[in-house]
């Protein structure tokens, strides 16, 4: 294979890692605030993602306006449902969170079908299709645009993070919920604000890879990969799940160039399973202490 | 009492297939299926809080090892060729469980999730020995030369099947390793202080989860008489975590029960199509608000009466 | 002891429910159809246009026409998210609860398969199945639907390498029966030519990217790449090839993809994209059978957008509504099958007269086309797989 080659299938599995990174700091935000993860991550990203494409089409809105119309629909859904369904069950378990999440994916999926039909739809994109070449490498567009977009929206994420009250709200309620209340920090507050900010970033990831992928209720599986990037990077901290996703999109490129088909689409599940067994912390998350 | 509920339903379930149209011989044989399905998924969630994402898998483990063991050695009685299955989907459960251990919660439960797809994805790639995406046809079973090749012959098969292994399971509460699992379900920190080796039961509740499920494998191989990659994925591992929290959590009744609401709603929802997944979503959303523990734990007060 | 009665009382009261007639799904007034297909799942878009958009369109003229003989049609259909195990338990309670006469066009070669020995030991017809895997071929029961995949293949390596003289093919595939169910004839074929593929990579169904996939087959030096994908990754490939700006191949798409669909998703990337056409282009063509298609779309169903697959289920009704009229008044499973077999030249309007013969493939045929400026073009006549 040409170095040519090699640059090209890197950079287009950088692309889709931007994609699985931005899913994954979806997961850890609301992981990070609520110890649950949500199952429903990807197809909120899929019905956020219909619902700027449905106003686009109605009213043939700018990108950026359905981007913000993507983006508006997922801040609306997320607080619906952590108001009216995960709210309710606050004191419950992890994993009564995680069936619940199960349940509201496969209602999302459904209901988008049933909506805007189980049909793929063309998305239009902000960037182009034409290679642009640079000596012997020839790069798309589109590819380098989704990782500037969402580059630009991790350095976002970081600045609301560390230099926003919100932020450092938010920070004090994933390192300890009792000592951020007795802070005066609205726990709940910070709760629902994990959901919007995480489906917010879902919404525009989903505007990003939409027009590469197209549009479909089949896009919220994307979730899997998502979580499956937190966990190489260590579930729960940040740059790991940036990293994560950027390795798991560069190595799910890389396995069909040089692995027979017979293999290649099990490494990133084997990946997951190996990671789990052999570092559970990941490349850069620290083991929980357990607590009675 | 309970002689007499425990006799009627015996009666009951042995006089179905005169009694029932076709159609419904096959339905209930489908029940019996996911029921030993769901007594598996629950000796794992509902005993040793591990949930698992992947059973879909074990299911297909146990169904490709019973349709190849039938097509390769037909001379095997077909009950024994359900227990290899099951044997074979313990071994395999127990390789993955092993090292799962160590991971709580969450982990777990995506990694069985990663689990199911693999397993999906080697019966596609492994087509010299499964006929991979095209689907494998399950000859009859055969017990003492006579061939199970009809629909009350392989219902009477999982009727058969499926006493046994619940009778299994209820024992198994009386056991030493059932009262670990108990005292696993109350409280994983408690058992640990009492000389619980977690790590022992959690690994001990894999292998008889995919038992059970390989078992169940087989049976779903023969019932339905053809087998896919593609009947195997994740939908079909969350519909049985569906039944168990209909049913309830830690109880063997609440899995039939469940496995039997779950598989008679799947069919009359059949004509709603797309509706179908909606409605079993808001059906776990409920549950888990509203009626946590399920129908055993909401039929209870009627069963003291 | 309440509950016993109660359930035997349940029990009797289903078993009583199974009444017994002369021939099953057809009364005076009423022909039931129905099928088990996708609404759910990978395919869940063409099912639902197999069916609502392409069948019950068909049916729905009929039945204002006074349907079939002084009979109406009903359809059923059940959802198997192409789930084998789940077409089985659908085809089962259309035939044993539903009582229906016969089993128009279900989707997907592991759920059909799964049902053809049920159907067969019950003498049900399956009447134009949408799969093209050979497993449906010789059965007594069943008219196959789709030009069947080894066929198309035959047709595709014979033009491109007989008329057009390629020697250098590759095949971009999707990794399950439909993807694999071409590789193997794709071989055979060229063999017979004195070829093999020197290239043939797999895509996942469902997958994000195809930039791998592309870039082996350009080192490959392939002159023709066969895209053998739904038109999700199929407008994908066409994308990825036009990022790396690999022009001199040409490519080509299976019958089931050559469709607007798969067009309209890819853009001006599908500009120049050759294609084995199983169906005329059902939004321009003037054949009298797809301008009536178009007609009772607007009239019955006018969101429906024309479609390949639509149109199949459309031809499916049209083909079984021939049939049950030529087998006059008392319609039976076996009078039929007999009328259907007996089938020679029938115009549909549609395709080239339909004649069913012995081996029951009544379509063998397709066509050469080439996408030009957003359409495609046809750049031959039907093309035989004889």
């Amino acid at each position: 294979m040409s170095t040519a080659t090699l640059v090209h299938v890197v950079v287009s599995g950088l692309a889709t890692g931007s994609i699985y990174a931005l899913m994954a700091l979806a997961l850890v935000i609301i992981y990070n605030a609520t110890r649950t993860l949500n199952f429903a991550q990807g197809d909120m990203l899929m019905v956020s993602t219909f619902a700027g494409w449905a106003a686009h089409r109605a009213w043939e809105l700018p990108l950026i306006v359905t981007m913000l119309v993507a983006v508006a629909a997922a801040a609306l859904l997320a607080l619906v449902i952590e108001r009216v369904i995960i709210r309710r069950s606050i004191a419950a378990t992890h994993w009564d969170v995680l069936i619940i999440t199960v349940g509201l994916s496969l209602m999302l999926r459904s209901a988008a079908g049933l909506v805007w039909t189980h049909e793929d739809q063309a998305f239009p994109s902000f960037f182009g299709d034409r290679p642009i070449t640079l000596g012997p490498v020839k790069l798309a567009p589109v590819s380098l645009g989704i990782i500037g977009g969402s580059l630009a929206l991790m350095l976002c994420l970081y600045g609301l993070f560390t230099h926003t009250r919100v932020g450092r709200a938010m920070r004090a309620v994933a390192q300890n919920q009792r000592g951020a209340r007795l802070m005066g920090i609205s726990v709940e507050r910070v709760y629902s604000l994990s959901w919007v900010l995480a489906a917010a970033v879902g919404a525009i990831a989903g505007v990003l890879v939409a027009p590469v992928t197209f549009l479909s209720t089949k896009m919220g599986i994307v979730v899997i990969n998502g979580f499956t990037a937190a966990v190489i990077g260590g579930f729960g901290s940040m740059p790991g799940a940036v990293a994560g996703g950027m390795l798991l999109g560069v190595i799910e490129n890389l396995a069909p160039l040089y692995l027979p088909s017979g293999i290649r689409y099990s490494v990133p599940f084997l990946i997951l399973v190996a990671i789990l067994l052999v570092r559970p912390a990941g490349l850069f998350g620290r083991i929980e202490q357990r607590k009675v | 009492m309970r002689r007499w509920a425990l006799g009627a339903l015996g009666a009951g379930v042995l006089a179905w297939p005169w009694v029932a149209p076709r159609y419904f011989v096959f339905l209930a044989s489908l029940i019996l299926v996911n029921a030993v399905v769901a007594i598996g998924l629950n000796l794992l969630s509902g005993y040793t809080n591990q949930l698992s994402f992947g059973h879909a898998g074990f299911l297909a483990i146990g169904a490709y090892a019973a349709a190849l063991l039938t097509i390769h050695a037909p001379a095997i009685p077909v009950v024994v060729t359900l227990l290899l299955g099951g044997a074979i989907t313990a071994v395999v459960g127990l390789a993955f469980g092993v090292p799962c251990l160590r991971l709580g919660g969450l982990y777990l439960s995506m990694a069985t999730l990663a689990f199911g797809f693999v397993v999906a994805e080697v019966i596609l790639n492994l087509d010299a020995l499964t006929r991979g995406a095209d689907g494998l046809r399950v000859p009859a079973g055969r017990i003492a030369g006579w061939a199970l090749s009809t629909d009350t012959a392989r219902y009477y098969l999982a009727a058969a099947v499926t006493a046994v292994l619940v009778a299994g399971a209820v024992n198994l509460t009386r056991t030493r390793v059932g009262r670990a699992f108990l005292a696993i379900r109350e409280s994983e920190v408690a058992a640990q202080a009492s000389g619980v080796s977690l790590a022992a039961y959690r690994t001990a509740a894999f292998g008889v989860s995919a038992f059970y499920t390989g078992v169940a494998g087989g049976l779903f191989a023969f019932v339905v008489g053809y087998l896919s990659p593609d009947a195997f994925d994740v939908f079909l591992s969350v519909d049985f975590v569906v039944m168990i929290i209909l049913g309830g959590l830690g109880s063997v009744p609440g899995s039939i029960m469940g496995a039997a609401v779950v598989t008679v709603l799947h069919d009359w929802l059949a004509a709603f199509q797309n509706f179908r997944p909606l409605i079993f979503g808001a059906i776990l959303i409920a549950c888990m608000l509203f009626m946590p523990g399920g129908m055993a734990r909401a039929l209870r007060p009627l069963g003291r009466r | 002891m309440r509950l016993v009665v109660s359930l035997v009382s349940v029990l009797l009261l289903l078993a009583g429910s199974a009444p017994v007639r002369a021939e099953q799904g057809v009364t005076d007034t009423e022909i039931v159809l129905g099928c088990s297909n996708s609404f759910t799942g990978p395919l869940a878009f063409t099912g639902e246009q197999l069916t609502k958009f392409g069948i019950d369109l068909y049916f729905k003229g009929v039945n204002d026409a006074g349907g079939i003989h002084g009979r109406k049609v009903r359809t059923v259909y059940y959802d198997d998210g192409y789930k084998p195990q789940e077409a089985v338990a659908n085809t089962k309670k259309l035939v044993d609860q539903d009582k229906v006469f016969a089993i128009l066009s279900p989707q997907g070669t592991a759920p059909v398969a799964a049902t053809l020995e049920y159907l067969e030991q019950n003498r049900v017809p399956l009447l134009f199945p949408y799969q093209g895997s050979p497993v449906t071929r010789g059965k007594k029961y069943v008219v196959n639907g789709m030009v069947l995949y080894d066929r198309q293949a035959k047709m595709m390596i014979d033009y491109l390498v007989l008329q057009r003289k390629f020697k250098k093919f590759a095949t971009i595939y999707q990794d399950d029966e439909y993807g694999k169910a071409f590789l193997v004839p794709f071989e055979q074929n060229l063999a017979r030519h004195g070829l093999k593929l020197v290239g043939a990579e797999s895509v996942k169904r469902g997958a994000t990217d195809v930039s791998a996939q592309i870039a082996k087959l350009q080192a490959a030096k392939a002159e023709v790449t066969f895209v053998v994908l739904t038109p999700g990754p199929g407008a994908q490939a066409l994308k990825e090839r036009q990022k790396i700006g690999w022009t001199d191949t040409l490519m080509v798409s299976s019958g089931p993809l050559t469709d607007e669909r798969f067009l309209g998703l890819a853009g001006e990337a599908a500009e120049g994209v050759e294609g084995l056409s199983l169906w005329p282009d059902p939004l321009t063509s003037d054949l009298p059978g797809l301008r009536a298609y178009r007609e009772a779309l607007k009239t019955f169903a006018p969101k429906g957008e024309p479609n390949r697959y639509a149109l199949h289920g459309y031809f499916a009704a049209m083909m079984f509504t021939e049939g049950a009229k030529r087998a006059g008044k008392t319609l039976t499973r076996e009078s039929l099958m007999t009328a259907l077999t007996s089938m020679k030249g029938f115009d549909t309007g549609i395709l080239p007269p339909i004649t069913i013969g012995a081996d029951r493939e009544p379509l063998t045929q397709g066509f050469w086309v080439r996408m030009e400026k957003g359409r495609f073009r046809q750049l031959t006549d039907w093309l035989k797989s004889e």
